[in-house]
């Protein structure tokens, strides 16, 4: 599928964006010159009409400004960067909610993103169903899901609460759920967003265990992005230090973060 | 433009078992929170039909020299448009209803689309169960022609499929779009041949203009193989106009998902 996808190379202005799910890959994911722009229109009405005319002018914000790096199979790196350094946009490229404005994203392996925990739920449904659709949106089958089910609530710790339905929920409780649910499906890649600071002191530890947990199988590639370097520190190898969308410092976790620290 | 063709058909098909669940989902979803759920279904659909029953043939007094009776015409005609009432109105703004999908969630927005249009076509097949219930109680039960029913019903749902990939993109991107898209929901009703018949409104140049609506098309579509007994192909003059709207309707819609689905997850 990927070697087909490369035959189809697009004007060179074009982004590129290649996505297997090949986890013997020894490359989990290359970024190449990739730039993600948001267009800024005055109003909606402009934004409207730029979708029929090319006249129409706008501001356009690079969230990733040719922005590259690689990283291999069971690395463990920490992205850090101030609010507004692109750091964000860099993963929701990684999971494929986002599309790059050009250069090439190169994905091998099953994304799970912690991002923003407790979105990407139905407030409608209980939290079982929303395991349930979670679960197979994910690609699980009926089996899987009802053998992960019992250890994604007994993590989440919800109780009683697990059939009712999600809008009851406090933000707390949904993040429980969203960190038990992401970290229990078993992927390639887990992409972890400032989650860490889930719950209550004692259940932040509990999911600080779980990472590790994860992180001690050496085929788990970990994205790991704070502003905390401590927490960092405590897990990954390797940092890359983000500015204006763009990789500014690339090494050692500890040389990364006292560079980080110095740009303070 | 084939490639945006290609890739909706392979989204489609690589999500087929997730777009089964989520469609069961969005069902469940409807139903949840009352007492009686499933029933709510049918109420509201079987109050218009009564209703518009009561004014229009006991009131107004329509129908009459026909030989089934005008419920059965006028049911016909109204389930169809409850299916295309919902594509209107919810369909063509579908992401919104399902934000986390567009940008929490890599998922295939036209799979969002399809599985909506899924479970809202269920609920019309459910319906059309009353219809031949009704049909067997008034003793009008339908011929041989009530084969066609099986291709018209599947490319009501691929039409319907079509606009809402068409207009939710454009929906996401501008409130305008979908407000006046809302706003049109209640002149596509009565502009077209759900509650008269179009062909006998006695002036030619109206009955061609009526038929370009799809709305028209599936009522009289429905209806021919229901009750008015007979094959599609023997009308061009419905079959035809209904034909280019879908062509140009698909076209557009691949173009302007080719175009605007990376844009999507940045506006939502």
């Amino acid at each position: 599928m990927s070697s087909n996808s490369q035959l189809l190379l697009p004007r060179s202005s074009e982004a590129i964006v290649i996505r297997d799910e090949d986890s013997s890959n020894n490359v989990a994911i290359e970024f190449q010159n990739v730039t993600k722009s948001y267009k800024l229109f005055k109003n909606d009405r402009a934004r409207f009409m730029a979708t029929f005319s090319k006249k129409v002018p706008y501001k356009d914000v690079c969230a990733n400004n040719d922005l590259s790096f690689t990283i291999r199979r069971g690395e463990a790196v920490a992205f850090l960067g101030t609010n507004g350094a692109g750091k964000s946009t860099a993963l929701k490229i990684i999971t494929g909610v986002a599309h790059p404005t050009s250069g090439k994203v190169v994905v091998h392996g099953r994304v799970s993103a912690l991002l923003e925990l407790s979105a990407g739920f139905d407030g409608q449904l209980s939290g079982r169903e929303n395991i349930a659709f979670r679960g197979q949106l994910w690609g699980l089958s009926a089996e899987e899901i009802a053998e992960l089910e019992p250890r994604i609530i007994d993590f989440a710790e919800l109780g009683d609460y697990i059939d009712q339905p999600m809008r009851t929920y406090s933000s707390g409780m949904k993040s429980r759920l969203g960190f038990a649910f992401a970290s229990s499906i078993k992927p390639d890649i887990l992409v972890v967003d400032e989650a860490l600071s889930v719950g209550d002191r004692r259940f932040a530890r509990k999911c600080l265990d779980r990472v590790h947990e994860i992180m001690s199988d050496s085929h788990v590639t970990v994205l790991f992005v704070t502003h905390s370097s401590t927490s960092a520190k405590e897990f990954c190898k390797r940092g890359i230090v983000l500015e204006k969308g763009h990789n500014i410092f690339d090494a050692d976790i500890k040389d990364a973060i006292a560079f980080y620290e110095g740009k303070m | 433009m084939f490639e945006a063709l290609k890739l909706i058909f392979q989204e489609n098909w690589l999500w087929r078992r997730q777009i089964a669940n989520l469609a069961l989902m969005d069902i469940k979803k409807t139903c949840r929170g009352a007492v009686l759920g499933w029933v709510w279904l049918f109420v509201k659909p079987l109050t218009y039909i009564a209703v518009f029953w009561f004014a229009l043939e006991l009131g107004l007094r329509a129908g009459g020299n026909t030989e089934y009776p005008y419920i059965v015409w006028l049911s016909a005609g109204l389930i169809p448009w409850f299916f295309m009432q919902d594509m209107i109105n919810t369909g063509s703004n579908v992401y919104r209803r399902y934000p986390f999908l567009v940008n929490r969630i890599a998922f295939p927005l036209s799979a969002i689309s399809t599985f909506y249009a899924l479970s809202q076509f269920f609920v019309f097949l459910l319906l059309m169960v009353v219809l031949f219930v009704l049909c067997a109680i008034t003793g009008a039960m339908p011929g041989l022609y009530v084969l066609q029913l099986i291709p018209v019903c599947l490319i009501m749902l691929a039409f319907w499929v079509c606009f809402s990939i068409l207009c939710s993109p454009l929906s996401a991107i501008s409130k305008d779009f979908s407000n006046l898209l809302k706003a049109l929901s209640t002149p596509l009703f009565w502009l077209s041949g759900i509650i008269f018949d179009v062909s006998s409104m006695g002036s030619a140049a109206i009955h061609a203009v009526l038929s370009f609506n799809p709305v028209t098309f599936f009522a009289e579509a429905v209806r021919a193989s229901v009750c008015e007994n007979y094959w599609l192909w023997e009308r061009p003059d419905v079959l035809l106009p209904f034909l280019a709207v879908f062509a140009v309707t698909a076209v557009l819609a691949v173009a302007c998902y080719g175009k605007l689905r990376k844009d999507v997850a940045d506006v939502i």
